[in-house]
């Protein structure tokens, strides 16, 4: 981890980011649960998470979803858009919901997009869309093995 | 067969926990009054994508996971679709590459299908990865694609 972010962390701090990263307890009274494991009373505990929050260490505590056990199917897109046509292909690819990620690149495939639906027809079937709507093709990469993604990183490797 | 159904109430428990828990003792309970059912169900549904893998983590999203490392580039590559595997685990081990994938490519003009994302302080650390997986992996064929402009970086919405 970055050592700004870690000499911002007291020990109390890593103890509770350390349980709460990975399984934040679904139970009732979640930070009961937390306090007894790191030695906090319930108040203090969520005090600890309210302060991380502020601080903005904590950036989102929520559910992240597995979108392929869900179902959904994603790809990385790519097309050659001339400099006339640029802005109106990056408004079209943008205003789709299932478009994650969108980047300017330095090739002759100048942009390069993520996209995700809730099956691979509905990915086809909008990019087919995209393409219509622009004229211009669309590069249709989805990936068949994936080597590596990169996990969260590991505070109790302090 | 994991659920991958849902009533319309479930629907919002979900849509709140997508992005984030409310801010109280009794999260639960308040998600529960808030989208009209009682706290055991909105734990039960919880419990259960957990246990099924289609919440793939139920917990904190911290800041920064790679502060200082803003120089990144995808470079592709052109491999023989026999040793593609092989090679790509051996890209997968550096330090430097956090994505890895292989994408099969048809496409007359776009011969490269192992890509793999690079990152560095500055631009000449993520060509020193380049350089080395061409000289472990015998790879000469590949493409740099620098980014120019970051146009859009959402996170997905799915309920």
């Amino acid at each position: 981890m970055d050592k700004q972010l870690d000499a911002a962390l007291s020990s109390i701090d890593r103890k509770v980011l350390t349980i709460i990263q990975s399984g934040f307890p679904i139970a009732p009274r979640p930070y009961e649960v937390i306090g007894e494991q790191v030695g906090l009373t319930e108040a203090e505990a969520l005090a600890t998470v309210r302060s991380l929050k502020e601080r903005k260490i904590i950036r989102r505590l929520g559910a992240n979803f597995n979108s392929k056990g869900l179902g959904w199917r994603s790809t990385l897109c790519a097309a050659k858009v001339s400099e006339d046509k640029l802005d109106e292909f990056i408004a079209e690819v943008n205003s789709h919901p299932g478009v994650t990620h969108n980047y300017l690149r330095d090739h002759e495939f100048n942009i390069w997009f993520t996209f995700i639906g809730p099956n691979w027809d509905a990915v086809v079937d909008t990019l087919n869309g995209i393409t219509e709507k622009t004229g211009i093709e669309i590069l249709n990469l989805p990936a068949t093995a994936l080597y590596k993604i990169k996990v969260d990183f590991n505070l109790t490797d302090k | 067969m994991a659920k991958t159904e849902f009533t319309e109430i479930e629907k919002k428990i979900l849509h709140i926990v997508q992005a984030n828990l409310p801010d109280s003792a009794t999260p639960y309970a308040d998600i529960a009054e808030e989208v009209g059912t009682d706290e055991k169900t909105v734990l039960d549904l919880l419990q259960l994508m957990k246990d099924e893998g289609t919440i793939r983590r139920f917990g904190a999203s911290l800041k920064h996971q790679k502060a200082g490392f803003n120089h990144n580039a995808m470079v592709a590559w052109k491999v023989d679709e026999k040793v593609i595997d092989e090679i790509g685990k051996v890209a997968a081990k550096h330090q430097l590459i956090s994505h890895c994938y292989h994408r099969p490519t048809t496409h007359p003009d776009w011969h490269y299908n192992l890509f793999t994302m690079i990152h560095g302080r500055h631009e000449d650390e993520y060509m020193e990865v380049v350089e080395e997986l061409r000289r472990t992996t015998e790879l000469d064929e590949f493409a740099v694609l620098t980014s120019l402009k970051e146009l859009k970086k959402i996170s997905m919405t799915y309920f």
